[in-house]
């Protein structure tokens, strides 16, 4: 169910695949694009992703829990000492998940209500605590332990999202990781919270095809 | 959904140039993206990438070091292939130094090459957190690691290549270890974060295939991760001895012998002149058997009775011969009552083939002159004494001795080879911080 | 099955080879008795 609209900056053409995701940055113009029932407007700039070797490109399938996706976006954050991207990753059951990439790493994350959290630590953090490295808490049952707590900056942002983005958005960012390869991360801005929850992921576990070719560099057996 | 893309894009290149603010030079970054600092090879500056303007960090006007692995080497370790493109020199204050390299794979992310005493291992950062088993034990899924060192600051000496966070020289962590054979795991941790590496120990041959790098044959003392050569083999070789030793026993039992049947019985001379008796026959069914003869004199009391046997087929007229005495001395001295040897004695003749054999028996009683008190005192040729000679006879086919030393001979590999797995293990955990007191006596 | 393994059970089997000779042969090197070299006379019933 691909909407079509032409770009109101540019009049390019930008396509909506789902109607949970009203939100994408013009691929030509880079503008912030908000869909409402009948018009695409413009409510900002994004700016131009830094080059970068990531195997995962924007029009990837994969698969993972028995569920096929594609990514169709992201966001590409920034703090003090360095750079991460997350894809937005687009179920076939219109669900979607995050998936975080950071020094070769893969976090899939969906977003978790957060009302379900009930830890102590978690909600003094949620009511403005700073969190520290090393402390454990509990998850759904699971004991997590606080592995890193930052700021960090949006730099730029490709594709299809489920909130509008702009270069400069801060947020505080905790990330969480258990001892089976669970990991969960909490983002806090001046105006609300957001909960992720999921797992660390190899990029062979995602079963992934159309990545990113990359001069000089054989693409693994299990994406051949 | 979009239909999947007909044309194929062209392949993204896999580095980046940029121009260094120190000194000009062009330098390649290898991980765009993922890169925070990187030292130019020219003129070993380090360089700020996070910023499209990229900026200096620290100038130096160091000489560029040889590497061992030059940096944009690939190599394949574990079916993976992998470029080299950052190098550390780390040390604990100076001392104890060893070097890193970054390698790098866009579809595998990082790894780490990590030479320690000439010896390489490659490390993994975890995506999971251990468990703490014991106050000395780590689990990282089915494997358990034991604590080796502790307290550990390990400071960075030299920087080369591309780093994914903001490295400087000087910067410092806390380190911890924690070993099992074959992986060290890492703990390094400062004020912001807490990371685990997994560092697999690789084998001269993988470095050799790998990136063509000869490593030292030995290590001594073996590194902390080291499995014992001999600690393995143990297992196995501990269950082919007993299976063997289990299979000689089964042997023993089916080829055993016969219980102890009387020959006869015969009068000893008071005059101990030499005397002969011919026992028997004794009938021996096997193709070979021992043959155990023993003589029991009851009333043997200091003296001793020479005994002469010979074992005659009577077809073949083959003899078969063996010399056994019986002596037995007592007294008393300044301690108490002594006595030495025994009444009985015991011979076996090996080999006996098959046939009807005759005991042919020359003995010949003595006296003890040697013996204490009255000089009159009865000697126990004496015939009121009555003495006699009982002989028995058994048939064997399997020595004990020769299953002992059988036993010995199976063990004796395995005991070599506990020695050297306890001496290799002693010196390994010497390193420890944990090693117990008594081992830091050559400090 | 690694190289030491496989000397190893080589000889074990010596060692059992050697074991089973013995026991067939009802010999040990600890025997006080073995054939006599010489023999002088005949001894015993020489017929019926």
């Amino acid at each position: 169910m691909s909407l079509h609209f032409p770009c109101p900056n540019c009049g390019a053409d930008v396509v909506f695949r789902s109607p949970a995701l009203p939100n994408r940055v013009c691929d030509y113009c880079r503008s912030m694009l908000v869909r409402s029932d009948s018009a695409v407007a413009k409510i900002g700039e994004v700016a131009a992703l830094p080059f970068d070797v990531s195997p995962i490109q924007i029009g990837m399938r994969g698969r993972i829990d028995d569920k096929g996706f594609e990514v169709i976006g992201r966001v590409r954050w920034a703090w003090t000492d360095g750079a991460w991207n997350e894809w937005l990753l687009l179920f076939e059951d219109g669900g979607n998940a995050w998936l975080g990439e950071a020094m070769g790493q893969f976090m899939l994350l969906w977003q978790q209500p957060i009302g379900k959290v009930r830890s102590r630590t978690m909600r003094e953090m949620i009511n403005g605590k700073q969190a520290i490295p090393g402390t454990e808490v509990q998850i759904d049952n699971r004991k997590l332990v606080i592995t890193d707590a930052r700021d960090v900056v949006c730099i730029a942002a490709e594709g299809e999202l489920p909130f509008t983005v702009s270069t400069g958005w801060t947020l505080y960012s905790v990330d969480l990781r258990g001892r089976g390869g669970e990991c969960a991360t909490l983002q806090r801005d001046d105006q609300e919270t957001t909960f992720y929850q999921g797992h660390y992921v190899t990029l062979a576990e995602l079963a992934p095809r159309g990545l990113r070719a990359i001069e000089g560099w054989a693409l693994p057996a299990y994406a051949a | 959904m979009q239909p999947e893309a007909a044309i194929q894009p062209e392949p993204a290149p896999a580095a980046k140039a940029l121009t260094c603010p120190s000194c000009g030079g062009s330098v390649a970054l290898r991980a765009a993206g993922y890169t925070v600092h990187v030292a130019c090879q020219y003129c070993s500056s380090i360089l700020d990438v996070t910023d499209p303007q990229v900026k200096l960090v620290t100038t130096y006007s160091l000489h560029m070091a040889e590497l061992e692995i030059p940096l944009g080497t690939r190599g394949v370790l574990r079916g993976v292939e992998w470029e080299a493109i950052g190098y550390l020199q780390r040390s604990e204050n100076g001392m104890w130094a060893w070097e890193e390299y970054l390698l790098f794979n866009p579809y595998h992310g990082y790894r780490w090459l990590v030479k320690v005493r000439g010896g390489w291992s490659l490390g993994e950062t975890l995506t999971v957190t251990p468990d703490w088993l014991s106050y000395d034990q780590l689990g990282v899924g089915p494997e358990t690691y034991t604590h080796f060192f502790a307290d550990g600051e390990a400071q960075v000496d030299y920087v080369l290549g591309e780093f994914y966070w903001r490295v400087a020289v000087g910067e410092k962590v806390a380190t911890a270890d924690w070993v099992r054979p074959g992986a060290m795991l890492s703990r390094e941790q400062n004020a912001h974060e807490i990371s685990w590496t997994r560092n697999a120990l690789l084998s001269p041959a993988e470095m050799q295939k790998a990136f063509g790098i000869q490593p030292q044959a030995k290590i001594w003392p073996p590194l902390p991760h080291q499995p014992s050569p001999w600690g393995e083999w143990l297992k196995t070789g501990a269950m082919l001895g007993a299976l063997a030793f289990a299979f000689l026993l089964v042997f023993a039992i089916f080829f055993g012998g016969t219980s102890w049947t009387a020959a006869g019985n015969f009068p000893v001379a008071a005059d101990g002149r030499e005397q002969s008796v011919t026992l028997g026959p004794i009938v021996l069914p096997h193709r070979y058997q021992s043959v155990h003869l023993r003589a029991d004199v009851p009333q043997l009391e200091n003296g001793w009775l020479d005994l002469d046997y010979s074992l005659v087929e009577r077809t073949t007229q083959q003899v078969y011969e063996a010399y056994g005495a019986a002596e037995r001395y007592s007294g008393s001295d300044s301690d108490g009552p002594w006595s030495e040897g025994s009444r009985k004695a015991e011979v076996s003749i090996a080999s006996v083939p098959v046939g009807t054999y005759d005991l042919v028996v020359e003995y010949k009683a003595n006296r003890w002159s040697g013996v204490s008190g009255y000089a009159d005192a009865v000697s126990w040729m004496d015939p009121a004494n009555a003495p006699v000679v009982q002989v028995e006879v058994r048939r064997g086919a399997v020595y004990a001795s020769n299953l002992l030393i059988a036993l010995f001979l199976i063990a004796a590999p395995l005991l070599l080879a506990l020695i050297w797995h306890i001496a290799f293990e002693t010196a390994r955990k010497s390193e420890s911080d944990f090693a117990t007191s008594d081992e830091d006596d050559d400090e | 099955m690694s190289t030491r393994t496989f000397i190893y059970a080589l000889w074990c089997l010596g060692v059992a080879g050697l074991f089973a000779m013995g026991a067939i042969y009802a010999w040990s090197p600890f025997a006080e008795g073995s054939r006599a070299r010489t023999h002088a006379g005949f001894y015993g019933p020489t017929h019926k």
